[in-house]
């Protein structure tokens, strides 16, 4: 089952029963708007944290009717997260995401070692794009956490994104290792992990995917030009996720993509104990629903 | 710009070398066609005279000059360069690494002295409102900072060519944030102040820069900082290959992207493409390549 468009994460999420979304710091209009679409949707049960009367004076605004969604009233951010982690580490919230609050005292408080949300995994952001050439949702990781992975984070990486997409419906997703190069080099070490992500692949040490690398960005979404340079690979042209050498390839793409290509995003982070939603400020009302939607449809 | 290419009236002689795709034929043909180039294909007769035919392409209008293998054609084309024979050298079926070798043979290249070799190329894009001129996305795998400085000045050089007489320059990094996580923010903080004492030229410059501040208007609202760039740049200049290159190809393939772009540091234009490039983009490289010469 492959997604062709990010809207088809509605019609996963909407299967199973509702997640319950904790919003930490929910003064956000943008994060309020997502997470009470999604309400309506029947996909999740919202409970937001944070400062009740700015809460209710942006939905009175904004027309947001909130009657039948949990206010916690916590006025301090820093409080709000805290609160919102603990809720979730105490199994009463099943997805936790950013509202108003700065990505680093979110991850703070996930990683606290009493009662954050250590899975004893690594954490690692996928993101799901939308762009019209591309035939089918396409996902790119790691753009936004993990700075200059190695083999073994890279390895940690694919089998959070993985599970991820298994859990989506994808039985077998193709995954390329992204080079700038398809030659396996010697002086670039993105190439050299590709290789042997490709072998340990092979070997079945990392499973339930295809993986292929090096792979360059054209030959893995292309397959005309898979063709032209005369590379034989089950994964190009037919990419269903893209591993970066490390962030700073991963957010230049990321970006090009939602800027030039108007591409259309879904993001969170894995590894926790559940989902985390983590927006940015740049990311679109779409975007942020996408997200929930996402969060919802990856929660077994 | 293949306008301003046209006006100067001249032809320039292009020197294919391993002359077996059909795409590059096919745009060489259409510059010949155009007025502004003469063809020189090197490589196998045959071969080429079997693309020729299968893409309607009139040989009596190019010069074939033999070549039997892909190293012999390289070196080849890059001979008539260095003699004058030829204007520009532009790469056929071959690989980067074969090609890119002969350009920079000591004794037989085409290199300036003490020059380093980098790519820069212009990019149209229907979703940016002027050219965007970026560097670099096929040689340089981690410029220091004195390679970025240079291939600054290149991408400058470029762009002046366009009419761009004050650029400006974002330095591309994952965020705007100066860390020493991120290696390359210690050479960007150095180059803005090079610039501010005159290195650059007449230009704006900052970095480092993530892709929206440096592209999108709107971005300095939405982050709450203030760059003289402010989305309205004329150059990018990546940190790495990795970087610049997955970049480029992903507005070429999603973003109906255009591209021209040429090797820099040589004493000839050197075309330099991937071998699945369309042929619009090598058209607009032969063009440029003119432009340059």
């Amino acid at each position: 089952m492959v997604l062709k468009n990010l809207s088809d994460l509605k019609n996963i999420a909407v299967n199973g029963p509702k997640r319950k979304l904790i919003l930490a710091a929910a003064q956000d209009k943008d994060c309020l708007a997502a997470v009470i679409k999604a309400w309506q949707d029947g996909v999740i049960e919202p409970v937001l944290v944070g400062d009740e009367s700015n809460i209710r004076e942006i939905c009175d605004a904004n027309h947001f009717n909130i009657d039948g969604i949990s206010v916690v009233n916590e006025p301090d951010i820093e409080t709000a997260v805290q609160t919102s982690v603990r809720l979730v580490h105490n199994k009463e919230g099943d997805i936790l995401m950013k509202g108003k609050a700065g990505t680093s005292t979110i991850l703070k408080s996930v990683l606290d070692k009493q009662w954050g949300l250590r899975s004893g995994r690594l954490l690692s952001h996928i993101a799901l794009f939308e762009v019209e050439a591309y035939s089918k949702v396409f996902a790119v990781t790691d753009v936004a956490m993990n700075i200059a992975p190695k083999l073994k984070e890279k390895i940690a990486i694919l089998n959070n994104s993985v599970s991820c997409l298994n859990a989506l419906g994808y039985k077998c997703p193709k995954v390329a290792i992204l080079g700038a190069v398809e030659m396996v080099n010697e002086n670039m070490e993105a190439t050299l992990d590709a290789a042997l992500l490709s072998k340990m692949n092979q070997r079945e040490q990392i499973k339930n995917c295809i993986i292929d690398g090096p792979l360059a960005f054209d030959n893995a979404v292309s397959y005309e030009s898979a063709i032209q340079k005369g590379i034989k690979s089950e994964v190009a042209g037919d990419t269903d996720l893209l591993l970066m050498p490390d962030i700073e390839v991963g957010n230049v793409l990321y970006k090009s993509l939602v800027f030039f290509a108007k591409a259309k995003v879904a993001s969170m982070i894995l590894g926790a104990i559940v989902p985390i939603v983590l927006t940015s400020r740049s990311d679109s009302e779409q975007s942020k629903y996408f997200s929930v939607l996402l969060a919802a449809g990856a929660t077994k | 710009m293949v306008k301003c290419v046209l006006e100067s009236g001249r032809k320039h002689r292009i020197a294919l070398a391993w002359a077996h795709n059909s795409n590059s034929i096919r745009s060489l043909m259409q510059a010949v066609k155009d007025g502004f180039a003469e063809a020189l294909l090197i490589g196998q007769p045959e071969i080429i005279l079997d693309v020729c035919k299968k893409t309607a392409v009139n040989p009596g209008l190019l010069k074939i000059i033999p070549g039997y293998d892909e190293d012999s054609a390289i070196k080849l084309a890059v001979k008539l360069a260095k003699n004058g024979e030829a204007d520009v050298v532009m790469k056929g079926m071959v690989s980067t690494d074969k090609y890119l070798k002969a350009v920079m043979d000591k004794e037989n290249g085409l290199m300036l002295p003490d020059a380093v070799l980098s790519y820069v190329c212009a990019l149209e894009l229907p979703a940016y409102h002027k050219l965007l001129f970026i560097t670099d996305p096929a040689v340089l795998p981690y410029p220091n900072l004195m390679q970025k400085v240079i291939i600054t000045k290149y991408a400058s050089d470029m762009a002046g060519k366009f009419g761009v007489n004050k650029p400006k320059i974002a330095l591309i990094g994952a965020s705007e944030k100066a860390s020493p996580n991120f290696h390359y923010s210690a050479d960007y903080i150095q180059m803005c102040q090079m610039a501010k004492a005159g290195e650059f030229g007449d230009c704006i410059m900052d970095g480092p820069l993530d892709i929206f501040l440096a592209c999108d208007n709107k971005s300095q609202q939405n982050k709450g900082l203030t760059t003289p760039v402010d989305g309205d740049a004329d150059i990018l200049i990546f940190p790495s290959l990795e970087s610049c290159n997955p970049f480029y190809k992903s507005l070429m393939l999603f973003a109906n992207g255009k591209l021209a772009g040429l090797l820099r540091g040589t004493t000839k234009p050197v075309i330099l493409m991937s071998r699945n490039e369309t042929e619009k983009s090598k058209y607009y490289c032969i063009a440029l390549s003119c432009l340059m010469v």
